[in-house]
Parts: C-alpha cells; structure tokens; sequence
C-alpha cells in the first residue's frame, strides 16, 4: 500500500512538472513562433517589455526575445538562429547586409551614448568634445571601464580610441578595466571604482540610484546610438520565419509603435529614453 | 534412506586452478553432514557451488532425484546461513519474513510462520527491534529463524558459530541441534571446530586441499583416519 | 514583483523533472557499475566521476548548439524552450545521480547479495532488497542530483534563453535583474532560490544524520 501511495505521489509530481513543458495554445498565424535576437542594454531598458506583448497581441505571434552580446545577435543572424534583429551597431550591421543575410533593414530609432564618470571629473572632460574628452582620459591615466564584449556600445567605444589616434585595448594600460560585461553590470564596476565609461543613456538612467557616477559628456551628434531591425533572409535560411520576422519590422516602424516608443520612460525618468525615427533616413542620423 | 543430494565428478576451477575435486559425495535425507578441513581446503567453494552461487567447470549435482532444475527453482527448496548474519535495516521480524517475501508466501501464513520461529530460537522479544541493534549472539538467531521460516528441504551452513564466543556459541549449538532433531532437516554445515562437528553431525566429511578424504560417522573417522594427512589434520586439532 | 513564483516554479518544475529524469538513467546504470563486472566498468567509472564535474555552463554551451537550427537537431525546435533546459539539467545531474547510486551500493556488503539469492531471491528481488537496504544514501544521491540543478545558471541560460514568462528561472532572473540594478527584486529571487537549497539540504542532513545512528 506504501508502495502505491509512493507510486501516485510520483506520478501526481510527474504530471505537474510535465505541464511545464506543455507548449500553449496560440491563434492565427501559420508559424507563430518568432526567434527575435537583440542585446541586453536593450532588454535591460523595459521597451520590449512594453513593445513585445503589443506585437503578440496584435498578430498572434509569440517571441521569444533573446539578449544576447551584438556580436553574438548577429551572428545568430548569420547562422539562421535568430529571424529577426534588432540591434544597434550599423557598421556592423552593414557587413551583415552586404553579405545577404539580412532582407529588410529599417531604421527604427535612436538613443544617445553619454560618458559618465565620478562626479569631480579628474580628467576634465565636460567642456570637451567626445574625441578630445577620450584624448584626456588617456592623458590623465584616470581609471575607465570598457564593456569589451563586442557589443554596439563596445564598437563605439573603440571607434573613438581610433579617432583619437590611441590604442588602450593593445596597449593594456593599468587604468583601463575591462568588464567583459553587459552595461548593468559595467556601470556598477566604474561606480565602484570612481572610472568613467561610456553608456547609453537607457541603462544609465534605470540604474542612476545605485551609481555614484554624473553625467559629464552628452550631446554631440557622433554620440547617436542607432537601431535598426533585419529580417534574416529566407533565402540563405529557409528555416525562418520570414512572415513574422517582416511583420515584426512592420510593427516596429509603424506609426502607433512609434508613439508608444517616444513615451517610454517620460513617467519614470521625466523624459523618453528612446527617439523614434521611422520616418527620417540613415543620412539624417549621420550615418 | 533417500538420497538427496548426490555430487558427482564435481571439478571448480578458479583462475584456471582447481580448487575443488569431488567424484562423489551423497548426502541422505534427514541426516547431518558436518564438511571440516583446514583453511583452504575448499569448504567454502564445495558450500557455494551446492547453494549453485558457484558455477562448477564439471560435474552434476542431484537433489532430489534430478540435476535439471532451474536456479532459481533449486535456491528456493534451500536456505542459507552464513558466518555473519547479514540482517538489513529493518525489524527483526521484516528480516526474519525476507525469504518468505522473494517466495511470494502470504502475509497470514509468514507471520504465523515468523512469529513461531522467533519463539522457537528464542527471540520473540525482539520482533520489533531494529535488527541492527542485536547483539552477535541474538543477530545469528534471527539469522537462524530467517532459513527455518523457509522449510528447505536442504539447510546451508558456512561457520555459523565461528564469530561468537564460547558460551553463546555453545547455547545456540545446543538450540540448533535440538530443532534440527525435531525437523528432520537435511544440513550440511561447514565448520573447523571439530567438537561442532562431533556433536551436531551424524557423519563427518574430511576436505583437505580440494578433495573429500574420508567421509563416515564422526566417531569412526576419529578412531580410523583414512590416512596420514587426515590423522594429521585429526591429531593437530585434538580429538 | 508578480513574476516571482511563476519563476519560482518554472525552476522547480524543470529541476525536479530534470532530476526524476536522472533518476531513471542514474538509478539502473549507477546499479549496474556497483553489480556487474563487465570491460571497461572501470573506464566508465572514471568517465562518470568526470560528469561529476562538468561546468553546467559548458553543459548548457554543447546542448546549444545542438538545439540551435544550424545544430543537427535544430529541427526539434526545442531552444529556448523548458525541455531544453531539462535536457541540459539532465545531463548535468545523471552523473552525480549515478555515482552516487554506484557508491551508495558498493558500500554494501559484498556477502549481502550471496545471502539474498541463497534464501531464494530473484535477480529483480535482490536488487530491490539491496535498494532497500541503501535507501538512505540512495536518497542522498536523488538530492545530491537536485541541488547540481537548482542553482546552475550556465546551462539554463545558454539553452533557456532567459525569456520572460517562458524560460525565465531563479538563477537567470537574478543575473537579469542585477544587471538592470533592480538589486531589491534580485535579493528577493535569492531568497526564494537560498530557501529552496536550504530546505533540501536540510532533509538531505536529516537523513544522513539518521542513517547514522
């Protein structure tokens, strides 16, 4: 009798943990199953969390939203692991067009990188422009802190050791730390340790109570931080789901989306962490 | 007299050597055979391979009239007692049940049958006891009861008593002789104590390295050792 | 923070099946190393004391690319779902679950087995004695398995995917969170995640303590 109460209790367990693995029920389209790959600063700002349930709602699709490195965003990409991108590294971006993996590519909206670091500016950077105020960080031997993952913010970052004719990531100086991390937990390691770094200003924003870090560099054009989604292309990877990729780029430029966008973040933080631009070009960014 | 076990051209072989050679032993039914013989001698290996734990390289093995049962058909017309009692973590009434259980018996007639056996060797006390908790003496009882509770035709014993000290050993000695006199049961049981031997066993075997040297009545093979190596072994251990 | 015990249960739901799971593998396959001499039971031996100690993260790193669709089995489309995960967490603890199996009953006495097949057990019976008779280290096993699970993230992350409402656990939801310098929820995840190992160890010393006396 012992023996059968164990036999039950297991199989009660079993059932229960089964459901777990039950897929749901889900409605219209054909494939409704969506791999969307993006990076974390984006899934760390809230907008897909806002942004994703719309979509699903609206078309029946069910996404899964994965945060990965960019690096590792578009390689899913390449790979055909992912259907659809939303990332923000156009240099990058223009590569993976060029070599025909990506179909569709429409500009969806920007936000601004801002350097921060401890709030008496040791290297003096505030009325620098962004290239001068990396120049200064250099100079002064001050700590800095870089994401040094391959991410959008990373590229960036190493965009300006360049246009500054300086080269920390070879040189491997003492002040430069390298967190190998996503922008949460970069920003955390430069506030602990009273360094500078560049972010966007999304992460910043959300994680501004448990920094000890201003914002001392914000502004300038060559500081825009511009996304775009891609749909993977069918025809090198007929496994995707081209459908429901295009009509997550669809919803993402439409206007109603665009509006939703524009006010993310005003309640929260007094003022919208993303700017939509489906309506405007690359060329009007700068790019 | 029915023969009920008859062993015959018995050869085992353990890494190529052999360590048991056996034309011919046949024990009747009712009677106890004691096996001694010193370390080594193949006691233990002739005790394996009649429970058929040990597989003989050739040879057959009679009981009762045939050599084609199945294993698992012999060992449960057989019950074995060996040197420790090996009981599990569990009551000593659930251990003494354990052959019962394998045999599918009901629970009627095994606890009729426990509850008389625990008497009988004088261990009822100790039904409920957690049967790690007993004492070597007490341990070896219900070990006892275990193979009795059984009913085997045939009665297994490998040095029952060798791990118990002399007064336990001689008080269980006397309990066991007595309910095998009550039951009849055939047993062979091996020991290197000759006065086991000389007072439980109505004949007496000789093993010494792999062979059977003499086989007959304990009295006789203390007066007429077959030969020199068996007044040997005789002599060393007192007689 | 509403999410908090549908993670809480995701991650006990895939632990706890992926560990039944083991158990099924484990338990057979650590009574077969314990029972049989066979060619090569050493060499499997060493291999399963290896598994032990495999980085779940590496676990999780090898079963993705084997679930992604440029992975041979990518037609399963199991990434990024909770199966994947259990598949990952199985893996993971069948080699915990079955040395500790293989231990547990090697620690038996030898003679034991010769005693039950001479009062007349079957192949199956015995080995359901000595089951018995090792209940407690065999259930030690069973938890041994469960917290090599609970608490990984690697795995969880590399083929779960972290995707809210579908393969979010406690592990993955704490990373998130504190990379999103949500520190009050992340400690909140933790508690549940430290209750849960604590509760199970606690059982675990429990029995230990009370095979002891």
């Amino acid at each position: 009798m012992k023996r059968l109460n164990l036999f039950l209790s297991l199989f009660v367990l079993l059932a229960v943990m089964l459901s777990a693995c039950a897929p749901a029920a889900t409605p219209a389209p054909a494939n409704p199953d969506l791999i969307l790959a993006t990076t974390t600063s984006t899934q760390d700002s809230g907008l897909l969390d806002v942004l994703i349930p719309l979509f699903e709602a609206q078309t029946g699709y069910k996404v899964k939203t994965v945060a990965v490195g960019t690096g590792a965003a578009l390689k899913m990409g390449e790979e055909g692991n992912a259907d659809v991108l939303l990332v923000h590294a156009p240099a990058s971006e223009a590569a993976l067009m060029d070599a025909g993996f990506g179909k569709d590519r429409m500009l969806v909206m920007h936000n601004d990188f801002i350097i921060v670091g401890p709030a008496d500016d040791p290297a003096k950077i505030k009325e620098l422009g962004p290239k001068d105020a990396f120049a200064a960080i250099y100079n002064a031997g001050v700590p800095f802190v870089s994401r040094a993952d391959d991410s959008g913010t990373n590229k960036m970052e190493l965009s300006f050791w360049k246009k500054a004719e300086l080269d920390p990531t070879t040189e491997k100086p003492a002040w430069y730390i390298e967190s190998g991390q996503g922008m949460g937990a970069t920003l955390t390691i430069a506030s602990e340790k009273a360094a500078y770094t560049l972010t966007d200003r999304a992460t910043y924003l959300a994680n501004k109570g448990n920094l000890q870090l201003e914002i001392l560099l914000e502004g300038d054009n060559a500081l825009l931080n511009v996304y775009h989604v891609i749909t993977v292309n069918p025809d090198k990877w007929p496994k995707t789901n081209y459908d429901g990729a295009l009509a997550f780029a669809k919803f993402m430029t439409d206007p109603a989306t665009q509006a939703v966008i524009a006010s993310f973040g005003v309640d929260k933080f007094g003022q919208p962490l993303f700017y939509p631009d489906a309506d405007r070009t690359d060329a009007d960014l700068g790019l | 007299m029915t023969v009920l076990i008859e062993v015959r051209d018995l050869l085992v072989q353990r890494e190529k050597k052999t360590v048991l050679e056996i034309e011919h032993l046949s024990v009747e039914a009712g009677e106890v055979l004691a096996v001694v013989g010193p370390n080594g001698a193949g006691k233990s290996t002739l005790f394996l391979t009649l429970a058929r734990l040990l597989k003989a390289a050739r040879g057959t093995i009679h009981f009762d009239g045939t050599s084609s049962l199945n294993t698992l058909e012999y060992r449960r017309r057989i019950a074995l007692v060996l040197q420790e009692p090996l009981l599990m973590d569990a009551s000593v009434k659930d251990n003494a049940a354990i052959g019962l259980r394998f045999r599918g018996i009901s629970k009627a007639e095994s606890d009729r049958r426990v509850g008389h056996w625990l008497g009988r060797l004088g261990v009822a006390h100790l039904a409920e006891r957690p049967a790690r908790k007993l004492s070597g003496g007490e341990s070896q009882r219900v070990s006892l009861t275990r193979a009795f509770v059984l009913q085997p035709e045939l009665l297994l014993l490998d040095e029952p008593f060798t791990a118990l000290d002399a007064p336990t050993r001689l008080r269980l000695l006397d309990d066991l002789k007595s309910v095998l006199a009550e039951t009849s049961t055939t047993t062979i049981f091996i020991t290197h104590d000759l006065q086991e031997a000389a007072k439980l066993a109505t004949r007496m075997a000789v093993m010494l390295n792999g062979r059977v040297h003499q086989v007959g009545e304990p009295r006789q093979v203390f007066a007429h050792p077959a030969d020199a190596q068996v007044a040997e072994f005789l002599g060393t251990q007192g007689g | 923070m509403t999410d908090l015990l549908p993670i809480t249960l995701l991650s006990l739901q895939v632990s706890t099946l992926a560990t039944l799971i083991s158990l099924l593998i484990g338990l057979p396959l650590g009574t077969a190393l314990a029972l049989s001499k066979f060619p090569g039971r050493a060499f499997i031996m060493s291999l399963i004391n290896t598994g032990m100690a495999l980085p779940p993260v590496v676990v999780g790193l090898f079963v993705a690319m084997s679930l992604w669709r440029s992975g041979p089995l990518g037609d399963l489309k199991l990434i990024y779902t909770p199966a994947a995960i259990v598949i990952a967490q199985t893996i993971i603890a069948s080699p915990v679950v079955t040395g500790l199996t293989a231990a547990a009953l090697q620690q038996l006495d030898p003679r034991l087995r010769l005693q039950l097949y001479g009062l007349g057990a079957s192949r199956v019976q015995m080995i359901f004695s000595l089951w018995r008779e090792a209940r407690l280290p065999l259930l030690a096993a069973l938890m041994a398995g469960f917290g090599s699970v609970i608490s990984e993230i690697g795995a969880s992350m590399m083929v779960g995917g972290n995707i809210k409402g579908q393969t979010r656990v406690l592990t993955t939801a704490i990373v998130l969170e504190t990379g999103k310098g949500e520190f009050e929820t992340a400690i909140a995840l933790s508690i549940f995640l430290l209750t849960i190992t604590f509760l199970v160890n606690w059982a675990l010393t429990a029995i230990q303590q009370r095979g002891r006396q």
